[in-house]
C-alpha cells in the first residue's frame, strides 16, 4: 500500500488520513442498459500494475481524489482532485 | 422557568502546562469560530475574507478548497453574527461553529517537536511558514493547525475531542 499520498490541496500526507473507496470506474449513463450497470456495480478488475482509485482525504481537506498507483511497487504516479478528473472526462 | 439552569462551562478548564521557554500548552478563550464555505464555483477574494475577521493576524485560516475558518477571542452576539454572515452575500455560506470547536495554543522552542509526536505534517519553516495552515490528525484526533509565529502554533479541535487532545498533548509534553 502506498503510504505517502501527495494530496493536490494539502501536500504529502500519510495514508492513515485517507479512506479508500475503490476503483475509479466511470458511471454509465442512466439508460446504458442492465449489462453496463451490472458491470459498474459488481465487476472489478484486479490489475497487477497501474490502478486508479477513489481516495477520500477524510482527515484533511475532505476532498475526493483519484490516486493512480502501482499495485506491485506501491509507487504513486499522481493524485488529482476527483472533481477536476470528472471535469476533464465531461469536456 | 427552565427545569435546569444552563451553565456555560469551558471545554478545557485547565491551567497552561509547561513554560514558554520550552513548550507551553494553553487553552485559548472560546470566542468565535466561523466556518466559511464558498458557493459552488465562486471565488472569494482575500479582502472579502479579511472583512469577516476581527483585524488580528491569522484570524482567517484556510481549511480546504473554498473553505476557511475565521476565529477570534471575542464571543459574537447573534446580531453581530448575522451581520457578518450577510457580508459575503450569495458568494459564501457562513456557519457559526463557536460552540463546536475550541482552540489550543502550543508555543515555545519545542512546539514543533511536540506537534511532530502526533502529526505527520512537515512543520519545518521552509515548508510551513508563519500563516500556513493544515487540516490533519494529532494521534487519531482531527485538528486544524495554524502557524501563528516562528515558535507558535494554534490547534483548532472539535469541542468533544478537546479533552482527549489536551491529554495527548500533556502526555507528550512530559517527554520534553
Amino acid at each position: 500500500m502506498a503510504s505517502l499520498i501527495r494530496c493536490p490541496h494539502c501536500g504529502a500526507r500519510p495514508k492513515e488520513e485517507f479512506t479508500i473507496r475503490g476503483a475509479a470506474v466511470t458511471r454509465p449513463q442512466p439508460d446504458a442498459g442492465e449489462d453496463a450497470w451490472y458491470a459498474y456495480v459488481y465487476l472489478r478488475d484486479n490489475p497487477m500494475g497501474p490502478f486508479d482509485e477513489y481516495w477520500h482525504h477524510t482527515s484533511g481537506c475532505r476532498r475526493w481524489l483519484v490516486v493512480s498507483r502501482d499495485t506491485r511497487t506501491h509507487e504513486t504516479y499522481g493524485v488529482r482532485d476527483a472533481a477536476a478528473v470528472a471535469g476533464e472526462s465531461r469536456s | 422557568m427552565p427545569e435546569f439552569a444552563l451553565v456555560s462551562r469551558p471545554a478545557l478548564p485547565h491551567s497552561p502546562v509547561g513554560d514558554a521557554s520550552r513548550v507551553r500548552i494553553e487553552a485559548l478563550p472560546e470566542g468565535h469560530v466561523l466556518h466559511v464555505l464558498a458557493a459552488g464555483g465562486r471565488d472569494i477574494t482575500p479582502e472579502q475574507l479579511a472583512s469577516l475577521g476581527d483585524g488580528t493576524a491569522h484570524a482567517v485560516r484556510r481549511y480546504a478548497p473554498g473553505q476557511w475558518f475565521v476565529v477570534g477571542n471575542e464571543a459574537l452576539g447573534s446580531k453581530e453574527y448575522r451581520e457578518k454572515a450577510a457580508r459575503l452575500g450569495a458568494d459564501a455560506a457562513v456557519s457559526d461553529q463557536s460552540h463546536g470547536r475550541v482552540r489550543v495554543a502550543v508555543s515555545g522552542s519545542g512546539a514543533r517537536s511536540l506537534l511532530a509526536k502526533g502529526c505527520a505534517v512537515d512543520f519545518s519553516p521552509s515548508v510551513f511558514a508563519v500563516g500556513a495552515t493544515a487540516a490533519t490528525l494529532y494521534n487519531h484526533i482531527g485538528i486544524h493547525v495554524t502557524r501563528t509565529a516562528e515558535d507558535g502554533f494554534e490547534l483548532l479541535v472539535l469541542r468533544s475531542f478537546a479533552q482527549s487532545l489536551w491529554e495527548d498533548l500533556s502526555v507528550n509534553h512530559g517527554e520534553h
